[in-house]
């Protein structure tokens, strides 16, 4: 095999580079759940792969533009979810994280089969008008849908930063995940609180959802890969660390570009996964730093 | 770490005594009845007792990890997937015989979570439970893209497999097997330590509990006993493929064995095996919507049963046995 030119190894790790933004916006979704509220949220791939569904829909029924609906496909899928936070979440409160996590789970083998059974397991893709335009920056030429969507999930994630560090809600939020007990003392509705934070992470699944359903493409069960690369990106940046969630993302796309560019595009999902392994398994001190 | 509910309320000293005695008589007469019977089976009575028996398996070994250990494993599809491609390998290349290949395909299965087990345990609880599902992920998609072990068309055995019912019997020798595995373990100081590490970690240390050693032996025995279950999966249907040998089905199928039989309980697999393979078979025609069913189940019993219908059953007869008092 024979390497390929400078110019397809640099389109590449900028393609990476700007996807890794979106991988970001993902696994942030992933990180405050796990922050806030100690919530595995085994749900988190399908939330994401419901965004992409809702938005070819809107596409593809009502001419939504997927970038332009994007708040609304976040928006819609934060009111759906809210009710779940308190049906499926809420009632196992003080019972440990086991019994969340495996609900999540029951939950997105429902999900998964619902949207199998739905809409069969066809390849799909978000088909905006400008998702197969070229961008060219001096030498390296970039989808331009990865330039939009690196900028949209980088927005994203600033708002979330500052939602969380700067607004009335925020200051309760970092109340509730450093001591739920002493929060709800000074007055603080944890629940409610967490309900929100549900909300939050499974919008900014569904909105990542949207910007990979636009880059590439997604079927029933693609959420699985894209819950475990968060993962790897919440091991990488620290829990609850925004900015770190933001470098972990842009470094595991890049990483994975590089990944696919050298063993062939069907690794690029596999080197994710393996460095997650290793993360786990090199990375001293553990995950949740400073409390867990 | 655990919750409240998870924690062995049902006195497991006197369920171990009750096990104990039914165990050591009762299960290996039924089995050599069952085997001896089980020649005037049909086909299908056959398949299906197959299945029960592979599926037992793999939620004893699972249970041994969720139940007693507090490691909840989404990785079982990892280790049915490495024995069955191991069985493969060792009957076709090296020409071992069935009845060695199968324990070695154990072995390797036992090896995978050797090499893994520094990344899985190096943090607690709900990383393992990532980690593992990572693990089986990793493994399908390196089997779909990598050529050398036959891609994503898969491998196929190049002896011909066993007649139903030798492998009816050779499944039914390795439920025994496990069952045996499964008293000792559960029946022994290892069990004592097992579920004092699950309880608190920190705890069970401080009194000098080897706590990595403890959870590793877990996670070897219970990966051994699914690889041999996955080889007899693999030597069964005789082409070994990622999808279905890597599958996330032998996951959740696991899993919901155990959480809907119960937790921690000795009779939880075997009762929650006969739930999910008659679900199964009900609806067969729809796989997709028995999936969906199964998770609706699991949040269920999640909620209201946490010990599962074993569990639930045996509430049922305490608290009617205090009335009658």
């Amino acid at each position: 095999m024979s390497l390929p030119n400078l110019e397809v190894i640099a389109g590449s790790l900028a393609s990476g580079f700007l996807l890794g933004g979106s991988l970001s916006l993902i696994a942030l979704g992933l990180s405050i759940s796990l922050g806030v509220m100690r919530l595995v949220n085994l749900a988190h791939g399908e939330l994401l792969v419901c965004g992409a569904y809702l938005s070819y829909f809107l596409l593809n029924y009502l001419g939504f533009d997927p970038i332009l609906g994007l708040l609304i496909v976040g928006a819609l899928v934060a009111v759906v979810a809210l009710p779940f936070h308190r049906l499926l979440i809420a009632p196992l409160a003080g019972k440990g994280m086991e019994a969340p996590m495996m609900t999540m789970f029951g939950f997105s083998i429902i999900l998964q089969n619902l949207l199998l059974l739905s809409f069969s397991a066809d390849t799909r893709t978000i088909e905006a008008s400008y998702a197969t335009q070229a961008l060219e920056l001096g030498p390296v030429t970039v989808p331009k849908i990865y330039l939009i969507g690196f900028v949209v999930s980088v927005a994203l994630v600033w708002c979330v930063h500052m939602v969380i560090s700067r607004t009335s809600f925020g200051r309760e939020l970092r109340a509730s995940s450093a001591d739920p007990g002493a929060a709800a003392t000074l007055g603080v509705d944890v629940r409610r609180v967490h309900a929100i934070t549900f909300s939050m992470g499974a919008a900014c699944a569904a909105m990542g959802g949207v910007l990979i359903g636009t880059a590439f493409s997604f079927t029933p069960s693609t959420g699985a890969t894209y819950l475990l690369i968060s993962f790897a990106i919440v091991v990488l940046g620290g829990v609850g660390n925004i900015f770190g969630t933001l470098v972990a993302g842009i470094a595991m796309g890049v990483l994975q570009s590089i990944g696919a560019v050298i063993l062939g595009d069907g690794y690029r999902d596999l080197v994710g996964l393996i460095l997650f392994l290793l993360a786990l398994a090199l990375r001293p001190g553990g995950i949740v730093s400073g409390r867990a | 770490m655990l919750p409240a509910t998870y924690e062995p309320t049902n006195d497991p000293e006197i369920t171990d005594m009750i096990n104990k005695n039914a165990i050591k008589i009762l299960v290996p007469t039924l089995l050599m009845a069952l085997a001896v019977l089980s020649q005037g089976f049909s086909d299908y009575t056959l398949e299906i007792g197959f299945r029960l028996l592979v599926m037992i398996t793999l939620a004893e070994a699972w249970n041994l990890l969720a139940g007693y250990g507090g490691l909840v494993s989404l990785g079982t599809a990892s280790f049915v997937g490495i024995g069955a491609y191991a069985l493969t390998g060792l009957i076709n290349k090296a020409q071992f015989p069935l009845y060695l290949a199968i324990p070695f395909a154990g072995l390797a299965a036992a090896l995978l979570a050797l090499s893994v087990s520094r990344a899985v345990f190096r943090l607690r609880g709900l990383y393992f439970t990532v980690g593992t599902l990572a693990l089986a992920e990793a493994l399908r998609m390196f089997m779909v893209n990598y050529a050398g072990f036959g891609g994503a068309s898969g491998l196929f055995l190049a002896v011909d497999p066993p007649s139903l019912y030798v492998l009816f019997c050779i499944a039914l020798a390795l439920m025994a097997f496990t069952t045996l595995m499964m008293s000792i373990a559960t029946a022994s100081r290892f069990s004592i330590l097992l579920r004092a590490v699950r309880d608190d970690e920190d705890a069970a240390a401080q009194i000098g509990v080897k706590a990595f050693r403890i959870k590793l032996i877990a996670f070897i025995l219970a990966s051994f006993l699914m690889g041999m279950a996955g080889a007899l999966q693999g030597l069964k249907v005789g082409t070994v493929e990622p999808y279905g040998m890597f599958g996330i089905q032998w996951t959740v199928n696991v899993l919901s064995i155990v959480i809907i039989g119960g937790q921690g309980l000795r009779w939880g697999p075997v009762v929650g095996a006969f739930f999910v393979i008659t679900l199964g078979e009900l609806l067969a025609d729809y796989p997709a919507l028995h999936l969906a069913i199964t998770g609706l189940i699991l949040i269920v019993v999640i909620r209201f049963a946490p010990k599962g219908l074993v569990g639930l059953v045996s509430n049922m007869t305490a608290s009617r046995q205090g009335v009658a008092k």
